[in-house]
């Protein structure tokens, strides 16, 4: 049981996790022209380049990445080669996940950009455990699709109804220029930032210690759990030799 | 020794994978069909439709230069054989030359299939031996869409009107 448990985490952690990470990297900037319905392969814009920067350095700082545990010097070279090709397609992941939800051109990707940027700034500051992050972003992520493949899309679409005529007489005289996509490529986004986050729910757990085996066999655990665990045991052993003492 | 060769995979399978991508995002295909084809160019396996250049051969005998080219098109999708690119070239002279004056836009479209057929080309040389064309190198086409989409004197000359088409 074990073994295959130890096997299974193994090819999880590294088969299974950068091909979901490299998928996400594929997809996220795949578009399918409204009018052609030819595919469009849109390369990350150098604001999503800072936007990945700024995530990775939250995941680090929440302790959803221990890079301690990633890169070791105790480590063997494969390993640590392995696990750095690991990070460097999350960074490449999550550059195509913001660039999945952000506009294209125009006044809305700046607007986007800046409210990303302004989140994942201060978010540097906010103390964060890894569930409340991968939350946090999962809310941040599907707010973005649902703005840009739902609200914008629909508004800026080739049929839009009453909301278009609405917003463009609002908006008179500012260029919104929203490019037309045909609806695949919302389904493509969908798919695309499910996978990011399904990546990002596999990424803390699979860190395994230098020594190759997992903190609890079986069992994989966040960074947040294992801190409050140790806390605990602390507890105990003070609570004990209090007890030792007083007896 | 297991986790060894699960590492030493997922790095391979990393780096391939990786690299898939990056050329996608390279060479941009428009379609499932432009993939499958980018594929059989990268592994060296790639050929062209024979039955459709050839019947772009027939057409382009026939003076329907449009017609030809669109078949050409299908049979070498990729624009990756050389012979199709000159033909191509060559439809584009044919259907852009006038006695009085020359379609530019045709001939520019010309130039840049004779340009391709020449990169392709080994050592940068081709030529065609068909006995139905007066000029059998890609050189040779080059050279006469370049004057034709020149501006010069000669233009104005009235005994223009007495050349021939190649």
């Amino acid at each position: 049981m074990t073994h295959y448990a130890d096997r299974n985490r193994q090819l999880l952690h590294f088969i299974v996790l950068p091909t979901m990470l490299l998928t996400v990297a594929m997809l996220g900037g795949l578009r399918v022209d409204a009018h052609s319905k030819q595919f469009l392969f849109i390369p990350p814009p150098l604001v999503t380049l800072v936007l990945a920067v700024l995530l990775l350095s939250l995941f680090v700082s929440a302790g959803a990445i221990e890079l301690h545990r990633w890169l070791a010097i105790d480590q063997p070279l494969l390993t640590n080669v392995a696990h750095s090709l690991t990070l460097l397609t999350l960074f490449f992941a999550s550059a195509q996940a913001f660039n999945s939800v952000l506009p294209e051109s125009g006044l809305l990707h700046w607007l986007f950009s800046f409210f990303f940027l302004w989140t994942l700034w201060t978010n540097q500051f906010s103390a964060f455990d890894t569930r409340r992050l991968l939350r946090s972003l999962a809310v941040l992520f599907s707010t973005a699709f649902v703005l840009k493949h739902l609200l914008v899309s629909g508004l800026y679409g080739p049929e839009g109804g009453w909301l278009k005529r609405l917003a463009s007489m609002l908006l008179q005289g500012v260029s919104i220029d929203v490019p037309a996509f045909a609806p695949a490529t919302g389904y493509i986004s969908f798919f695309a930032l499910a996978l990011y986050i399904g990546g990002l729910l596999l990424l803390s757990p699979v860190a395994l210690p230098a020594n190759g085996q997992p903190a609890i066999a079986g069992l994989p655990m966040l960074a947040a759990d294992r801190k409050r665990g140790e806390d605990i045991r602390e507890r105990l052993s003070d609570q004990k030799e209090k007890e030792n003492l007083l007896s | 020794m297991q986790r060894r060769l699960i590492q030493i995979a997922g790095v391979v399978w990393t780096i391939a994978y990786a690299t898939a991508i990056v050329w996608i995002y390279a060479t941009e295909p428009r379609s499932l069909k432009e993939v499958a084809t980018n594929t059989q160019v990268a592994a060296g396996v790639y050929e062209i439709n024979q039955a459709k250049f050839n019947n772009g051969l027939s057409l382009f005998r026939r003076d329907q230069f449009r017609a030809a080219r669109d078949e050409w098109t299908g049979a070498d999708p990729a624009q990756k054989d050389a012979r199709t690119q000159f033909y191509i070239a060559y439809a584009f002279y044919r259907e852009g030359w006038g006695r009085l004056y020359n379609d530019d836009v045709l001939l520019k479209q010309g130039l840049e299939a004779v340009n391709r057929a020449i990169n392709l080309a080994p050592n940068g040389s081709l030529t065609v031996d068909d006995p139905d064309l007066q000029m059998h190198t890609a050189a040779e086409l080059k050279v006469e869409l370049e004057q034709g989409t020149e501006r010069s004197w000669s233009d104005v000359n009235p005994l223009k009107v007495f050349r021939k088409r190649k």
